[in-house]
């Protein structure tokens, strides 16, 4: 650094005048920069990935085609395709409902697992441990099969617990 | 090179520590600071996971990693400041001096100082859901204050911009500043500028009505 000369900041009156609006606003944060660098974009979630492996494999499960579980849930095809293959798609509520009905899984859960209610530390864990165990293939393995029927399990469990809806 | 010699206020007493805004900081700094900072995003994560807070309301510069874009820091020219109290970096701000210019009407075309970022030490934050209720206060504060002098030094009369993240808007237009409208060429943040007439106001009474 090189030497600088000192001057005087603002006066006290009005810094605790201003401090005040200040506080009243949540950030001062400024993003130029970080625009420039790509910083701006939250770190990947996993959850959307999660939840489209998780409609991909709950499907297979029950053996059902993208076109049957569309007919099925009575959603779009194009949005079923969207949300298994694109893991930036963040589903729409009616559909996230409409999924679950059809495949079985609370609908409560799988908005938490969809990203769209906050999801409790069990959940999380358990769609963590399936996400690191499920590859997507054409037919579930053995292991795919043990993962999907593990996280479905506690999906299960943790709606019977009646712990919160 | 001008230093400010300041007081920033202590939440918790009330009580205002003398601290120092420091000019000639380069990019490559904010990696320093980073390391810094660091250790305390990672508690500020942890604590907000734990208590399940929604990750919208999150602090929107949370993830920010300087040191994954180091290279791309090193082209940039912008210099910087930084407040330092306690031995301690409170706040720091990098600005651009050529790089853009006005985009109001009335001042189209005329320099600017560009604020390229701002951001406050993260043990300074107010995370009402974790209860933390912050160190200091008015940081942000007097860095844009200190952009504004920047501006009156380079004889810009005052003239600043800044694309603002969206929950610091609010801040923005309170400290007198024109929203111009979102920029799609910074993913649509919105463009702000203080114009001569709002950069007297603000260094007058605050600018806020």
């Amino acid at each position: 650094m090189t030497q600088q000369s000192n001057r005087t900041g603002p006066s006290r009156e009005w810094l605790l005048r201003m401090a005040d609006v200040e506080d009243s606003c949540p950030s001062v944060s400024v993003g130029g920069m970080a625009c420039d660098l790509d910083l701006l974009a939250p770190p990947h979630s996993n959850g959307q990935r999660i939840f489209g492996r998780l409609v991909e494999f709950a499907r297979r499960q029950l053996g059902m085609s993208v076109e049957q579980l569309a007919n099925e849930a009575d959603i779009e095809l194009s949005e079923i395709v969207e949300i298994e293959m694109h893991d930036e798609t963040v589903p729409r509520v009616r559909t996230v409902f409409q999924l679950a009905k059809a495949l079985k899984i609370p609908e409560g859960r799988l908005m938490e697992v969809a990203g769209l209610a906050t999801p409790r530390p069990e959940i999380s864990h358990a769609a963590l441990k399936f996400a690191a165990r499920s590859e997507s293939t054409a037919k579930l393995t053995f292991n795919e099969r043990e993962a999907l029927e593990e996280f479905v399990k506690v999906l299960v469990e943790v709606s019977d617990g009646g712990m919160r809806d | 090179m001008s230093s400010f010699d300041i007081s920033i206020q202590a939440r918790a007493s009330g009580d205002f520590h003398e601290a120092t805004i420091l000019e000639g900081l380069a990019p490559m700094d904010l990696l320093v600071v980073e390391r810094e900072w660091s250790p305390e995003r990672s508690n500020l994560m942890q604590e907000l996971l734990a208590a399940g807070v929604d990750r919208r309301k999150w602090p929107q510069s949370l993830h920010w990693d300087w040191s994954k874009k180091a290279p791309a820091l090193r082209l940039l020219e912008s210099s910087g400041f930084g407040l330092v109290c306690e031995k301690k970096w409170q706040g720091v701000m990098m600005t651009r001096t050529a790089s853009y210019s006005a985009r109001l009407k009335a001042d189209r075309g005329k320099p600017i100082v560009y604020l390229d970022f701002l951001e406050v030490a993260p043990w300074n934050w107010v995370i009402q859901d974790i209860h933390r209720s912050g160190l200091f206060r008015t940081i942000g504060l007097q860095l844009f204050w200190r952009a504004v002098q920047q501006s009156l030094d380079e004889g810009f009369k005052g003239r600043v911009g800044l694309h603002s993240l969206p929950r610091a808007e609010d801040f923005y237009r309170k400290c007198g500043m024109v929203e111009v409208g979102h920029d799609a060429a910074k993913q649509d943040l919105v463009y702000f500028e203080l114009t001569q007439e709002g950069a007297e106001k603000f260094l007058a009474d605050g600018g806020y009505k």
